[in-house]
């Protein structure tokens, strides 16, 4: 069987788009898995909720979903304050993060996708917003605004706040957090407001990240599941905490779907990423850059 | 008790249940009563290696549809006995069971369930993908109406599936009075010091994970004669999932009897639930509940009955004060549309509502916080009995509790009081 040298390019492309776009949604994982050791697996919930939102705010103002979600982002992030200060108290204080902190956040994503349910109901919702529709073309290249804009917008969610944990107090703060808890208590520096946060920021940036998703794709409350997979595969794979990584394994597992639905049917992809996970913790739990 | 005295009241206690279901004379208790008795077993399962090891899985669905899916297979191949399918179902979850605990089990405990999670997802990829069992349309499995000696068919589905309960229950009460049950506290506790002394960690871990699994793809074997119709979307529907958890969850984890306790205290409750709601609003109560409890009372309904003070105080701080406050607040307006017979399950989390006002006013010397949820208690029930309409009614209630936060919010006026908590 020859390959369209057409079809090929163009697997590509819609892979590496693709694959900025996984970079946001697992940014916020790479902080509260990969720096905090939180096992938010609520993750996927909380970008629902912000498609939904996004949705809501595009239906009943006209008003651009990633604008809408941007302006959004600080109600995300008092949210993310306030969940990440029961966790600690109810669960982290007490050594309970294991197995109660898990079914904590299990809960959650379970209420965020039943209430979602209820509210909306089980129909696909899209939004409208003037670069859904074309495609900008190079040659045969075709590049689909709808994937294109994401792409571009999550990349510079992802370059900030990489520069915001490598370069800023806090950021750095919220490094030293992982590694040695109590040295930064020794100079006199609050873990848990740190570690707080850093958690609402991993949420404000789900927040985001819903919004690009609504736009790639028409949504409804179950999608998440999906995309449970995926967020932790990449985070695995891209090795604990490490930001670059984390973009590489995205750029992959972007490609490997793309290819997967190109030329196998897209009703196998979600496979692919299980595959990369289990390959993953199999070969080198450490992941490409982990440490 | 020794195993086998426990055994034999066990297998007692499941031929008295037997013998009240016949004596009803209604299928429907039958129909029902398998449901009830599938959650035992997953709860059970569930807890062997949740509970007893502390590994949690979220893929409950994906071995429970393993079994299921394995009798489909074979209904279609050459049709076997269902007997002989759950020991099949059992062990080819087992050994998937076993599979994924030597890929992930070797690292961090997050690492296994993430991967029990995203098991689900690919497991649900191949069933659409595999149209000899049906693919994404489902499959029908034909069962005949009666059978020889106890009548109807329904009756031998739930005979086998109490006998399985009585197997599961027996099991985990085995295990955990066995060297392998103080081996898996060992890991629970702290797998570091117990690895150190000599504790085959990862050997013990494995021996829970296909346990486990096995029992759910026994639990999930019957499934395809008892209901008639599956398809992939609901086989591997969060409802087991979240029931397998939740159950233990909210009886208490750490012994055989909470999981017990739990699924037919929630088993019983959506058993009830589902003639009067929704199923969404069903799972949303679940949902809930397991939220309550992991917050409220860490040690399940077992440890509220052992310790009587481990309802932790963590309830009294502020934010979970109102996160909890908000969460419980939430299902009554669904519960609303489900009309009034839905009321008397909002109940449970008015008792919730009161139990978090209580306790954060007796720390804020507010004593009277407690009687706004209690006033919301008596709105939800005021539409039925006098003439005041239901959209007032919770007008007025929603406002009560808007007050009661805001009042459970409002710092301490005298410092004094705040100095001697």
């Amino acid at each position: 069987m020859t390959i369209p040298y057409d079809l090929l390019l163009n697997a590509v492309i819609a892979g590496l788009l693709l694959g900025g776009f996984y970079a946001a949604v697992t940014a916020g994982v790479s902080i509260s898995f990969g720096i905090l050791d939180i096992v938010n697996i609520a993750h996927p919930g909380f970008i629902i909720l912000g498609s939904y939102i996004a949705y809501i705010i595009n239906i009943r103002l006209g008003v651009d979903p990633i604008v809408a979600s941007v302006v959004m982002a600080p109600v995300f992030y008092a949210l993310g304050s306030t969940i990440y200060q029961v966790y600690y108290l109810s669960f982290e204080r007490r050594g309970q993060e294991a197995l109660r902190g898990l079914a904590f956040f299990f809960g959650l994503l379970f209420i965020t996708e039943v209430g979602l349910i209820l509210v909306f109901g089980v129909d696909y919702r899209y939004v409208d917003a003037s670069y859904i529709g074309p495609s900008l073309h190079l040659g045969n290249a075709h590049f689909p605004l709808r994937l294109l804009v994401p792409c571009l917008v999550s990349l510079v969610l992802f370059t900030g706040l990489h520069l915001f944990l490598t370069r800023t107090f806090m950021g750095r703060a919220i490094n030293a957090v992982s590694q040695d808890q109590l040295a930064l208590q020794l100079m006199a520096a609050d873990p848990i407001r740190i570690k707080r946060v850093a958690f609402a920021i991993s949420i404000a940036i789900a927040g985001v990240a819903g919004a690009l998703l609504i736009v790639i794709q028409p949504v409804e409350p179950s999608v998440g599941r999906e995309y449970i997979g995926r967020i932790f595969a990449i985070c695995v794979l891209g090795g604990l905490g490490s930001l670059p990584g984390t973009l590489i394994a995205a750029m992959l597992l972007g490609l490997m779907e793309s290819f997967t639905s190109t030329f196998y049917g897209p009703s196998w992809s979600p496979a692919v990423s299980f595959g990369f996970l289990l390959l993953t913790l199999a070969v080198r739990p450490a992941g490409l850059l982990g440490r | 008790m020794r195993a086998w005295p426990f055994l034999a009241a066990a297998v007692i206690v499941a031929a008295i249940v037997f013998a009240l279901a016949r004596y009803l004379e209604n299928d429907y208790v039958f129909y029902a009563g398998y449901v009830v008795l599938q959650f035992i077993v997953l709860a059970t399962a569930w807890n062997i290696l949740g509970g007893y090891t502390g590994y949690v899985n979220f893929g409950s669905a994906a071995f429970f549809a393993l079994g299921a899916y394995t009798s489909v297979f074979f209904h279609k191949a050459y049709p076997l006995p269902i007997p002989v399918l759950m020991v099949i179902g059992g062990v080819v979850s087992g050994i998937v069971g076993l599979g994924m605990g030597y890929l992930t089990l070797r690292l961090r405990g997050a690492f296994f369930a993430i991967a029990t999670l995203a098991l689900a997802v690919v497991l649900q990829t191949l069933i659409i993908n595999w149209t000899y069992v049906g693919g994404a349309r489902g499959a029908y499995v034909i069962r005949p109406n009666e059978i020889p000696i106890l009548g109807s068919y329904i009756q031998y589905l739930f005979l086998l599936m109490l006998v399985l309960a009585v197997l599961a229950v027996a099991t985990a009460r085995l295990i955990e009075r066995s060297r392998l049950g103080y081996g898996f506290a060992t890991i629970r506790d702290d797998e570091l010091a117990a690895e150190a002394c000599g504790v085959p960690t990862l050997g013990l871990k494995l021996i829970a994970t296909t346990l486990s699994g096995a029992f759910m793809g026994m639990a999930g074997a019957p499934f395809p004669y008892y209901i008639g119709y599956i398809e992939p979307a609901s086989t591997f529907g969060l409802a087991y999932a979240v029931n397998s958890i939740a159950m233990p969850m909210i009886g208490g984890t750490t012994t055989w009897i909470g999981p017990l306790i739990g699924a037919i205290l929630l088993g019983l409750l959506q058993q009830i639930a589902t003639v009067t709601i929704s199923s969404a609003v069903n799972l949303l109560i679940v949902g809930m509940l397991l939220v309550d409890f992991v917050i409220i009372a860490p040690n399940g309904i077992v440890g509220l009955v052992k310790e009587r003070r481990t309802a932790s105080n963590v309830v009294v701080e502020p934010t979970v004060f109102v996160l909890l406050f908000v969460l419980n607040l939430s299902p009554m307006y669904f519960l609303v549309e489900q009309g009034t017979a839905a009321q008397s399950i909002g109940l449970v989390f008015w008792l919730v509502l009161a139990y978090v006002a209580h306790m954060r006013g007796r720390v804020l010397g507010r004593w009277w916080l407690i009687a706004f949820p209690l006033a919301g208690i008596l709105f939800a029930f005021a539409p039925a009995i006098t003439a005041i309409p239901v959209t007032t009614a919770i007008f007025a209630s929603t406002i009560l509790q808007i007050i009661c936060v805001a009042c459970g919010l409002l710092p301490m006026r005298r410092p004094a009081e705040a100095s001697a908590r």
